[in-house]
């Protein structure tokens, strides 16, 4: 069976995790450490599906930032879904990322996204409610939780993403 | 003009053609890799294989090929390599990628921009602290001002309550030597009255209590609001007359017999009513309405009395609020009648001019009840009446049977449960007032094996507790009714008239 490769955009403001997700995903490994990315940083990932259907991700860890830059919509040519990270701590990141959304929508059509909502090991400072999360929900939105240092639900919302993306061809 | 030597230009074209790192690809109008040189394997393209698919080699391509018009994507990174702006340039129906080192310039940015992102973070958490910080500040205002006002109050409260305390029991220690020597009737009326005023005082501060934590529940039951208007005549007629004001206690023919309603609860309010109406009032009327409208019981206490500011109308509900210090009480008797009557389901207003006097009206939630026939009028007799009074405290039995039997009932002395059930089934009385706590057998069980036993009279129950569940227990066991130590023995002589009719 031949190999799909499937391009996957990391879209949010900056600081919210998108490149940790990344690195927690292809490398299995977390860094405290903030360090800002310029332009954008490409990592490719095979990947078997619960249905042993196999894919090849190329993961595009776009810089963070509440607008849609030009570069970035450029990067964003050929993308089949994307992952729209909001970092749980800061509420300012919710509402960028479903700005986002709505201009990603504009550049490249409707595809395959779910909302991360990444920090889950810090949800004692946590600024985005569960009312915010279930009226989004309401709308249609796959939202999930996150937490790129524990590791936790970062498969999860790869495969999700993935299977929606073969799903939608 | 002397022209820069041949080596020098040399060195500096390998210097600069090493640091672009100059890479090329050339892929043809099928996304097919053509041919490629350079330095791939310095931006992460690694086993580059020419006539095979370019994209599947070359993740950066996906959704660029083949180029229209040269286009230059910024700032690429693929896995570890070094970062590179990559030049997408057509040519004859295919492309040629050129890729320029870009890692100088992204580290310069890169440093830049962690530090404009690190300050905006930094201002965002200290914004959020300042926030924070002030609702803080706004929560620890309004708590201080919430205690400030609770200290005050309570400081009010002891304040007043020592001065109201001290007064009637200076009196009563006073009158009390008197009756050492003598035994006048008036002396005897002050010392009643004053400690009268002193159990009413430490009910309503006990009252208040319950009501602030929310501890007051509504026994309900069946209730005459005529026999009820009847009792509080007994209550307030003598004092009324002391003063020379007239008393009209009435009821509508609307209102129902029987009422289901906490009777305790709605003689209280009544009782504080018109209390304050008789106490406000130094001549003429006072008067109190009942009427049923709307399932609704309605009350309206009118007086002509002296009348209330329209400033001291805002806070005359308010507890521990006292208009003046001459004012007896410690202000809370209105605040826990309208406490009473909104957990009844109901509403009170006050109306007053100054000087012409003032008006309490309002509603409580209630039901009717069975309609029975009572003769409002019928002169009830107490001649050969027998009353078992089973009290195993001296004292407190010595007081009632000398009550009882001034007012023409024939006392049966019991001092325990199983004397009360013995003589009950000898004598058959009609009333039975039975004391809860006795040793050899409670109340509670003597009224349960009465009860087994067929005993078909009212009994009574008298307990020093004003626990809810002792009540309960009472009514459960038996009792018709329950009655609080001490015993107003007005009321009590009331309760039996209504039960032996």
């Amino acid at each position: 069976m031949a190999i799909i490769l499937k391009k996957i955009c990391m879209i949010g403001d900056f600081s919210v995790g998108k490149t940790s997700l990344v690195s927690r995903y292809v490398q299995q490994s977390f860094s405290d450490k903030y360090l800002t990315t310029v332009g954008v940083k490409i990592d490719t990932k095979l990947v078997t599906l619960p249905d042993q259907r196999q894919a090849k991700l190329s993961l595009w860890d776009i810089a963070g930032s509440d607008t849609l830059t030009s570069a970035s919509m450029s990067y964003l040519r050929g993308a089949a879904g994307y992952l729209l990270v909001v970092d749980g701590t800061r509420r300012p990141t919710w509402d960028a990322a479903l700005q986002l959304r709505d201009a990603v929508t504009k550049q490249i059509g409707a595809k395959p996204n779910i909302l991360l909502l990444n920090k889950a090991d810090l949800t004692e400072q946590w600024e985005v409610n569960d009312a915010l999360v279930s009226q989004e929900r309401e709308q249609g939105s796959t939202i999930l939780k996150s937490s790129a240092k524990l590791g936790m639900g970062v498969e999860d919302a790869f495969t999700l993403l993935t299977l929606r993306m073969l799903d939608a061809n | 003009m002397r022209t820069i030597p041949l080596s020098i230009i040399k060195y500096v074209h390998a210097w600069w053609m090493s640091e672009l790192i100059l890479t090329y690809l050339h892929i043809d109008h099928d996304g097919v890799l053509v041919s490629w040189g350079g330095h791939p394997r310095h931006y992460g393209l690694f086993n580059l294989e020419t006539n095979k698919d370019a994209i599947e080699q070359i993740p950066f391509l996906e959704g660029f090929l083949p180029a229209r018009y040269t286009e230059i994507i910024e700032f690429i990174k693929v896995g570890s390599g070094r970062t590179a702006h990559i030049h997408l340039v057509p040519f004859r129906g295919g492309t040629w990628v050129l890729l320029f080192d870009a890692t100088a310039e992204h580290d310069r940015q890169q440093r830049m921009q962690q530090q404009l992102n690190e300050l905006s973070i930094l201002t965002y958490r200290q914004t959020r602290l300042l926030q924070e910080l002030e609702t803080v500040a706004k929560q620890l205002q309004t708590d201080k001002v919430h205690l400030e006002e609770i200290a005050k109050n309570k400081g009010q409260l002891i304040s007043n309550l020592s001065h109201e305390l001290r007064t009637p029991l200076t009196s009563i220690a006073s009158y009390s030597r008197l009756l050492e020597d003598t035994s006048n009737q008036d002396y005897v009326l002050n010392v009643k009255s004053n400690a009268n005023h002193l159990l009413a005082l430490i009910d309503n501060i006990l009252d208040q209590t319950q009501l602030e934590s929310g501890n007051i529940t509504l026994q309900v039951g069946n209730c005459d609001p005529r026999l009820l208007l009847k009792e509080l005549r007994t209550i307030f007629a003598p004092l009324a007359s002391e003063k020379k004001l007239t008393l009209a206690l009435q009821a509508t023919s609307q209102l129902p017999f029987t009422l289901i309603v906490d009777e305790l609860r709605l003689r209280q309010i009544l009782i504080n009513l018109l209390n304050n109406a008789i106490k406000f009032t130094i001549s003429g009327k006072v008067s109190l309405i009942l009427d049923w409208q709307q399932s609704n019981l309605m009350f309206e206490v009118t007086d002509t009395g002296k009348g209330i500011s329209p400033d001291a109308l805002e806070k005359i509900f308010l507890p521990y609020h006292r208009e003046t210090n001459q004012q007896n009480g410690v202000g809370l008797g209105l605040a826990i009648t309208k406490q009473l009557v909104e957990l009844m389901g109901g509403e009170i207003r006050v109306k007053s001019m100054l000087n012409e006097g003032t008006t309490f009206s309002g509603f409580i939630s209630t039901h009717t009840g069975m309609r029975y026939d009572n003769d409002e009028d019928a002169d009830i007799s107490s001649q050969n009446i027998k009353v078992l009074l089973a009290e195993d405290t001296r004292s407190t039995h010595l007081l009632l049977v000398t009550y009882l039997k001034e007012s023409g009932y024939t006392v049966l002395s019991a001092y325990n449960g199983a004397e009360a059930i013995a003589l009950a089934e000898s004598e058959q009385p009609e009333i039975v007032l039975m004391d809860m706590q006795m040793p050899i057998m409670d109340g509670y069980s003597a009224t349960r094996t009465l009860r087994e036993r067929d005993f078909k009279s009212p009994i009574i129950a008298l307990s020093a507790s004003d626990l809810i569940e002792d009540r309960e227990a009472a009514l459960r066991a038996g009792c018709s009714h329950y009655l609080r130590k001490p015993v107003a023995l007005d009321i009590l002589l009331n309760i039996i008239k209504v039960l032996q009719a």
